[in-house]
């Protein structure tokens, strides 16, 4: 019943000479990429160089909700394919990734927050994607410790319902895909740094690492909270994206009390129960830009506190671990993809945010394609980073933003 | 069970008895019990049951470490009963069990183990897909300890302080207390944190003096009486810390007493320096069923035995790997227990003293030997002893298996100060490699344990955080190093945890039952560090965190990988497991009020948060403000405006802040007149709208919108930063109320309460004017038109806003003048085709998206923010454009946020509504729409889809010219 291959393939073997593509940074949307490069383009020649192990970053740090109630036309789409992937990769990659598909439930605050939600409902079933609005009775329905009381901070007015969202097994997306990767051929270099990028006449010839250099027409950097920096300081190319801290934190496990994810923009407040039954909660992000991993006590106590206002039974449970990663966001909350421009062969995909690993599935795919073909797929036009340099924002959220101390 | 009365070091009063609801049924503690040594005094020996195999699980450590004793207390799950001191009447319940503890029908789970290897689910269970969502309720169901209700609420007081220190000491054993005293000797404000109620740590319940005249119980008390009547030293017992941050932040939670006026506080202290004197743990032993009730740690028994007054077990039987262990067993067996064995990993090396003793009581001992085997259906019955080595083994029949591989350090907090952990090959503790500046250790958890050494190192800890904090004790540090170095140094120790070999039932994890077969399992699959182990298998995540697996894991991994680099898996606070009450503290409201807030209150206002603020959004159950409406278009109603922004700059260089800020020149506001100017970002896109006037030779006053007020300070020394600009900005919001008078007979009301000249010719739409209001109430007063009827602005100080509100709603009394709310505004407004920012833009919204083009001025010297970006944005015709829109239905009104599709086949999203409603000036239902570009001409059809009805159903509306009420503008000229 239960074979003993290797899951994680441990140290890939020495570093080639050359690669046909190196992708910088061992996280999920690189392992996709190079998993999707081996089965679907057929380019097995290829590296994930990182610096940590697998998994390290953002991929071991995010609260593993996946949705695609996205605001945007060009938005929905991608996250839709991602997440109609979950059930596939799982058969593909002969892994249990344990999308749980619990459904999210989004919850207003405002007649403002409703009419928000509105266009993105509106939006999303418009394009095949399962959304409803909720009033405070039918969300309380949905989740019965809900708190109706009109005098907290935020009174609930209702909520966004996204039926077809839920939760994934995040680790096990990163497991399930290095094993794949592996057996098709991709070499995971883990504790190998990436030192710099080497060009050649506008075209990228190779990548220094701490291994040594790889020869390589391609690169892909996908490097979560790291790629601007890594691309700014490899080829100076400066990226609109803002690194920010943000925390999340689990409470003990608890028999089922959620049924949802339950998600609070003005109480800066996600939760939803593991399979394991812990509430894995997360704030917004600390309030200025930095690279540190680093917890703060005043996050974990405004968790609580909001928290305890939504779903008041939470007061009888306890935080048992608190943890920070980097969300690298830029001015319009939806990621840069893009490739060959200003360099040739160099692709990056980066910027995601907090949205990185509800797509991974998707982007990886299309990025894939992008890389092995030069021809970038139309799903991942809109996200081209010269949109930043014609100031034509995506609109992926409705309020103005504030990542950056100039914005 | 009867208790032992004259022991010296019980901290329990026998006298006074405790009941409390054990399984329904009525038990007594005594006063001072923890829950879990009340149930073990009334019997209780199986707690509950683990989480996967359903195994009976009793009291192993005394400090909460595991979830083997949690327990469900009033309610509350997942209670660490070990810690928790037992209260009148509480209600305890077990968990995880299906019909008791001891009779658990889920504990055939037990014999499943080989179905479960570590992570079998995500290798199993995904096939046939159609498998995983049932298993995954399934899963669901079976995890997961304990179960809160949702309707459970939480009565509890929690309090909160915030207190600084120069010194803050964790543990107040004799390491804490020494380093406590030494640091208050110089003045030092120290801060003393002892998570037990009492101070005393390790020497707290022992006699043993290892040479020395006084116990060591004597001189914890000692100790501590020269603490408590220090001035200098604040203690703060049953106080753990649980969080340590940047700066020497710590944060800590003290549970309170029957006597304390809160249940829970959280302390969050601000320190310069911080000493960590944690001491150390029992390091679990792994062996053949560890966690078998009736196999605690030598250190539990003994605590029960002598702080409680309990006997822990009639036959004991040890299993030990250090001299505390040695102690532990002829300390238990003067008490009365009867120690069949004592089993000590090390061959050599103990301390002789305690082997005379053990040799003189004719214990049986076996060095080099160690537990292999607990055996007993429910509890321990006997336990298999075996030579390490050879295999050589002899059984024992016991009720009591006292065990631990030796001592490990609670070396917690350092790491969250200090950062990566290393393996120390002489005491095999996990310890800091480098401290950073302030940060000191002291004591057990450096692997001290002669306890003068314990105490000296304490000293030279207090006066080195003292010099660090500047007091001048450098001369005292050095001698208290001197003298610690004098005196026994860290104890040998080592990585050995068990014997090598086979085994299914060795956990390394209780709370997730996780044994060492599944380490092993991990290995195989490729997972070769403890961090990736811990995820695979889980070991570690459960309520209890690390407290078990934390070193067992690495050391295990060490062993079996043969390699000694293995570290424990990265610290995460909090230490232990904090009541989401404890740290919300006592809850608060942050929401600001403006200063007329009550007296809308009473006139009926219905309140909605706004940025920071409350403000009266309906003042009627008639949500559509039918009446608030019509009565400003026909009449006069005041609307309190008190949360907009509201800012004074002032300075030689004021106008070339303002220049840099707002889109449009600022230079050329006349006197008197008001400009209405707005802000952009890089983008271009429009952040803040508001007015600027001029009210003397660069003085200026700006409004901000609600929302945009806190900001505004901030962005305007952002794009200065690198200008050597003379300027001062203050923020005047919070002490500035806004009344808008307005409607047709808003001039009449005024009148009566001012003397200034208001007419038409003297105070003209568009200008600004100071006077007084009747009484002296100083006032500026514009005349501008958001609702579009006349209207006056009136900016007062804070202060006298409840007296002008109630002098114009006197006025207004015979002119049926009411308040009206910001709904009400927001009809009047729309009617006007005047937008409000966030409602009809959105982030990517620019100036000339919202047709605002005229608020940019191209040729100021000073370039505003946002100007290149719409200098390009201008050739663009397919932005989404602000564009009014009427239903073709006069009655049917779709929500704000429908969006608007290109037409009913297609349905291509092409834009939403920003604000629509039924307007009764305009006689249809008019709206606010952004629109892509090459929709917006006049005329246009657009279909509406409300995102609920069916998705083939759209109402239309054509694209209209705005404004929608009085184009002209002529009513608020009048």
């Amino acid at each position: 019943m239960f074979g003993m291959k290797k899951i994680l393939p441990g140290f890939a073997p020495p570093l080639k000479f050359s690669y046909d593509a190196v992708l910088i940074g061992g996280g999920l949307h690189n392992l996709a990429t190079a998993w999707f490069l081996a089965r679907e383009q057929n380019m097995n020649s290829v590296a994930i160089i990182e610096k940590n192990y697998i998994g390290y970053g953002g991929a071991g740090r995010n609260t593993a909700i996946v949705r695609a109630n996205q605001r945007t036309r060009e938005n929905i789409p991608l996250y839709k394919e991602a997440l109609d992937l979950w059930p596939v990769m799982t058969r593909e990659l002969d892994f249990n990734l344990m999308f749980y598909n619990c459904g999210n439930v989004n919850l207003l605050h405002s007649e403002a927050a409703v009419k928000a939600a509105r266009v993105n409902v509106a939006t999303a079933r418009l394009m095949g994607v399962e959304s409803h609005l909720l009033d405070a009775a039918e969300t309380q329905k949905r989740v019965p410790a809900l708190n109706l009381s009109h005098q907290i901070t935020h009174p609930v007015h209702g909520a966004m319902y996204h039926p077809p969202g839920g939760i994934v097994r995040h680790d096990a997306v990163v497991w399930g895909l290095a094993r794949g990767a592996a057996e098709n051929g991709v070499h995971i270099h883990q504790q190998t740094e990436a030192l710099g990028i080497e060009t050649e006449n506008g075209k990228v010839t190779g990548v220094r690492t701490s291994a040594g250099t790889i020869a390589t027409p391609r690169v892909l950097v996908s490097a979560g909270g790291y790629s601007a920096g890594l691309i700014y300081h490899m080829l100076g190319i400066k990226l609109p994206i803002s690194v920010l801290t943000i925390q999340a934190m689990v409470t003990q496990p608890l028999k089922p009390l959620l049924n949802h994810v339950v998600s609070s923009g003005a109480y800066h407040v996600y939760a939803n129960q593991t399979l394991k039954g812990e509430i894995a909660t997360g704030a917004h992000m600390d309030p200025w830009p930095n690279y540190t991993t680093q917890t703060t006590a005043g996050y974990i106590k405004h968790q609580a506190e909001a928290l305890i206002e939504l779903l008041p039974c939470l007061a009888g449970v306890k935080f048992m671990r608190s943890w920070a990663g980097l969300a690298d966001m830029t001015p319009d909350m939806a990621p840069i993809m893009d490739g060959n421009d200003p360099v040739e062969g160099l692709f990056m995909n980066c910027g995601w945010g907090y949205f990185g690993f509800k797509s991974c599935t998707a982007a990886g795919r299309h990025m894939a394609r992008f890389v092995a073909t030069d021809q970038c797929p139309d799903r991942l036009k809109p996200f081209t980073l010269r949109r930043f340099e014609n100031h034509r924002l995506m609109g992926e959220t409705a309020a103005l933003v504030n990542y950056t101390p100039d914005n | 069970m009867k208790r032992r009365l004259s022991l010296p070091t019980r901290r329990v009063d026998l006298q006074r008895r405790i009941p409390f609801f054990y399984k329904k049924r009525t038990c007594y503690g005594v006063k001072g019990d923890t829950i879990a040594t009340a149930l073990y005094a009334s019997g209780v020996r199986i707690f509950g049951r683990s989480l996967k195999y359903h195994r009976p699980r009793g009291l192993y450590s005394m400090d909460g470490e595991c979830s083997n004793t949690m327990m469900t207390v009033d309610g509350v799950p997942n209670v660490r009963t070990e810690t928790t001191l037992l209260r009148e009447d509480m209600v305890i319940e077990e968990q995880n069990v299906l019909f008791s503890a001891r009779n658990d029908l889920l504990g055939f789970m037990d014999r499943l183990d080989r179905f479960m290897p570590a992570g079998f689910y995500y290798e199993s269970l995904h096939k046939p897909a159609i498998l995983w969502p049932m298993a995954a309720k399934m899963v669901r169901k079976a995890a997961g300890l304990g179960h809160i209700d949702p309707g459970f609420r939480f009565s509890g007081i929690c309090d909160e302080i915030y207190p600084a220190a120069d010194v803050c000491v964790i543990g107040g054993g004799p390491a804490g207390m020494s380093a406590a005293l030494a640091a208050a000797a110089s003045g030092m404000r120290v801060i003393l944190l002892e998570a037990r109620p009492w101070l005393g740590g390790s020497f707290d319940y022992r006699l043993y003096a290892a040479g020395e005249t006084m116990p060591l119980y004597e001189q914890a008390g000692e100790l501590s009486s020269r603490v408590a009547s220090n001035g200098g030293i604040r203690v703060f017992t049953r106080t753990a810390m649980v969080g340590g941050y940047n700066d020497n932040l710590v944060t800590a939670v003290t549970e309170g007493t029957p006597e304390d006026p809160f249940d829970y506080r959280y302390v969050e202290i601000r320190t310069k320096s911080v000493i960590v004197a944690t001491g150390a743990r029992e390091r679990p032993l792994l062996f053949e069923n560890n966690e078998r009730p009736g196999v605690m740690q030598p250190d539990c028994a003994l605590r029960l035995a002598r702080t409680y007054g309990i006997l822990p077990g009639r036959d004991a039987v040890f299993s030990v790997g250090h001299d505390f262990g040695l102690e532990a067993a002829l300390d238990l067996s003067d008490l009365g227990v009867s120690v069949r064995a004592v089993a000590d990993v090390r061959k050599d090396g103990h301390d002789p003293a305690l082997l005379e003793e053990i040799h003189r009581r004719n214990i049986a001992f076996f060095p080099g030997w160690a537990a292999a085997l607990a055996e007993g259906n429910k509890k321990v019955n006997s336990v298999r002893l075996s030579q390490i080595g050879t295999g050589r083994s002899r059984a024992f029949s016991c009720d009591l298996l006292a065990a631990a591989a030796g001592h490990t350090p609670a070396c917690e907090p350092l790491a969250l100060f200090c950062g990566r952990l290393a393996y120390n090959e002489t005491t095999g503790y996990f310890l800091p490699g480098k401290y950073p500046p302030g940060v000191f250790a002291a004591g057990r958890v450096l692997g001290l344990e002669a306890p003068t050494s314990i105490r000296a190192s304490g000293e030279w800890a207090g006066h080195e955080a003292a010099a660090f904090c500047g007091a001048d004790c450098h001369a005292a540090a050095k001698d208290a190093r001197k003298a610690l170095d004098g005196l026994p140094g860290p104890h040998a120790g080592s990585n050995w945890i068990a014997h090598p070999g086979p085994g299914r039932k060795r956990f390394v994890c209780f709370d997730e039952d996780v044994t060492e077969k599944n380490v092993r399992q991990a290995l195989a699959r490729g997972f070769d560090v403890p961090e990736l182990i811990k995820r695979f298998t889980a070991a570690g995540t459960g309520p209890g965190q690390g407290g078990i697996s934390g070193h067992n894991l690495p050391l295990l991994v060490s062993a079996l990988t043969k390699k000694n680099a293995a570290v424990p898996t990265t610290v995460r606070p909090p230490l232990r497991p904090v009541l989401l009450s404890a740290y919300a503290g006592n809850g608060r409201e942050m929401t600001k009020k403006t200063p007329v807030h009550e007296a809308q209150a009473k006139q009926g206002a219905v309140f909605r948060r706004v940025g920071s603020w409350h403000r009266a959004r309906y003042f009627s159950a008639d949500l559509d403000v039918t009446e608030e409406v019509a009565n400003v278009r026909s009449n006069v109603g005041i609307l309190d405006a008190s949360t907009l922004g509201c800012f004074r700059i002032f300075g030689p260089d004021a106008l070339s802040a303002l220049q840099r800020v707002y889109a449009g020149d600022m230079s050329a506001i006349r006197d008197g007149r008001i400009k209405y100017a707005a802000m952009c970002n890089h983008d271009g896109c429009v952040i803040d709208d508001g007015v600027v006037i001029r009210t003397g030779t660069n003085d200026y006053r700006f409004t901000t919108s609600t929302g945009r007020a806190g900001e505004t300070g901030e962005w305007i020394r952002y794009h200065t930063r690198f200008e050597k600009w003379d300027f001062h900005l203050v923020n005047l919001t919070d002490g500035t109320g806004v009344i808008n008078l307005a409607g047709p007979r808003a001039r009449d009301v005024l009148e009566k309460i001012t003397d200034a000249d208001i007419s038409n010719e003297a105070f003209s739409f568009g200008s600004w004017r100071a006077f007084r209001l009747a009484g002296g109430i100083p006032v500026t007063c514009m005349r501008l038109g958001f609702v579009g009827e006349l209207s006056f602005e009136l900016n007062i100080p804070a202060s006298f806003m409840q007296a002008a509100w109630d002098m114009l709603l006197e006025a207004g009394r015979d002119m049926a003048l009411r308040p009206f709310g910001v709904e009400a505004q927001n009809v009047l407004r729309l009617e006007k085709g005047h937008v409000i920012l966030g409602q009809e833009s959105e982030q990517r919204t620019n100036l000339l998206d919202l047709n605002l083009g005229f608020l940019w001025s191209r040729n100021k010297d000073i370039k505003p923010v946002g100007a290149d970006a719409l200098g390009q944005a201008e050739s663009d015709p397919n932005r989404l454009t602000l564009t009014g829109i009427r239903m073709a239905d006069t009655h049917a009104v779709p929500p704000d946020g429908s969006v608007i599709v290109n037409n009913a086949a297609d349905r291509r999203v092409i834009g939403y509504i920003g604000t629509i409603r039924k307007s009764a000036a305009v006689g249809a239902v008019v709206g606010m729409a952004l629109v892509e570009g090459p929709y917006t001409r006049e005329g246009t059809r657009l279909a509406i889809y409300d995102g609920h009805s069916n998705m083939n159903v759209f109402q239309h509306a054509t694209v209209v010219r705005m404004p929608f009420y009085d184009p002209e503008g002529e009513r608020m000229r009048i």
